[in-house]
């Protein structure tokens, strides 16, 4: 590197010479992450650690629902709601920490993630159902309890997984989960 | 120290993982005048800039996920102007390197011995420099790129990167020398 390109290197703030519509540009850039959905930090690397994360994007899309079908002004469907949320909040903790352990645990074979992604596909697909289902039923208290269901198939499936696994790692302290 | 840098502005970064709003706007202040410069140096003109630079921080907020402090926040960031200034000249078949034989030099001439010049003059240089000449030597001499990161921007070799990034300084040279 020759005297001149180090001088215009060492001086390189000198070319900032540009001042942004700061406010202008923010508006846009906060209307633009308005429009997206919340998302979950990516830390989660396996495939089936991101259909793990998946679910928790699920659970909050059904507790979304859940609470418009229940979101009436009167005071018992207020409760209905907050107790779908606390329901909805228990699996959300469950799956977490499922997840968290099945994070901690390396032995995992590729023959148990691929039976593993085959039953939550089917499971992905029933619940698409229950869904679609509930657009037209929104008053459906069965179907409700169907998709119910179906996160508990979820969860079971996690918990049959991480059996397999390795239970001696579970420890107390790791309660919780990463958001 | 240096492998702290890199941790720079961390805790708003983790911040903004969450979708926390107020931290992103405060990292985005932080960013946002660099950011705009480089999106005018490569783009040259107020709305082009305006527009990459907002889609840019559009896209680090939607991707920090991903961002796991291998660079600064600010060397991620700036990655991410640069590429979608690239991308959005080739869109606009701007060239984004000379046209004449990319590897008409395959070796790397001798330094030449410059005198430190004037800042002003070397902005009014860059300013009249031919198409695809700016590009290559803003990447090199201002925004500090070595001929290996320009390569993978610009989509070239390092020798190719090395010999038009010569040309252009010969030709600033030129042109500053007339001043």
């Amino acid at each position: 590197m020759d005297n001149f390109e180090k001088y215009i290197r060492e001086n390189a703030a000198k070319f900032d010479k540009h001042k942004a519509d700061k406010e202008k540009m923010w508006a846009n850039i906060a209307g633009e992450l308005k429009t997206e959905a919340p998302k979950v930090i990516p830390i989660w690397r396996s495939p089936m650690l991101r259909v793990a994360a998946t679910l928790l994007i699920l659970l909050g899309i059904a507790s979304f629902v859940a609470v418009q079908v229940f979101g009436a002004t009167n005071d018992e469907s207020q409760y209905a709601s907050k107790e779908l949320l606390d329901i909805d909040m228990h699996y959300k903790n469950l799956v977490s920490y499922q997840v968290q352990l099945v994070k901690d645990n390396p032995n995992l074979t590729e023959e148990d993630k691929a039976e593993f992604l085959s039953f939550m596909d089917e499971l992905d697909a029933e619940y698409e159902e229950l869904r679609l289902e509930m657009q037209k039923n929104l008053d459906n208290e069965q179907v409700l309890e169907a998709i119910v269901s179906n996160y508990k198939q979820r969860i079971e499936l996690i918990e049959k997984l991480l059996k397999q696994i390795n239970d001696s790692k579970i420890q107390d302290e790791d309660y919780g989960y990463t958001l | 120290m240096e492998t702290n840098i890199r941790f720079t502005h961390q805790a708003l970064v983790e911040k903004c993982k969450t979708g926390h709003s107020s931290s992103q706007y405060q990292l985005y202040s932080l960013y946002v005048d660099a950011m705009y410069n480089i999106g005018m140096r490569m783009l040259g003109n107020k709305e082009d800039a305006e527009d990459i630079v907002q889609e840019s921080f559009v896209s680090a907020f939607k991707n920090l996920g991903g961002f796991n402090y291998e660079s600064t926040f600010g060397a991620w960031l700036k990655r991410i102007v640069i590429n979608k200034s690239i991308n959005y000249l080739k869109v606009k078949r701007v060239p984004v390197v000379p046209m004449e034989d990319h590897e008409f030099h395959l070796h790397e001439e001798p330094p030449e011995q410059t005198e430190a010049v004037d800042i002003k003059k070397v902005k009014i240089g860059i300013e009249k420099l031919p198409t695809g000449y700016k590009q290559i030597l803003n990447l090199y001499l201002i925004e500090g790129y070595d001929h290996n990161e320009i390569g993978e921007v610009l989509g070239i070799s390092t020798s190719t990167s090395k010999s038009q990034y010569h040309r252009a300084k010969k030709k600033l040279l030129e042109i500053i020398n007339e001043l």
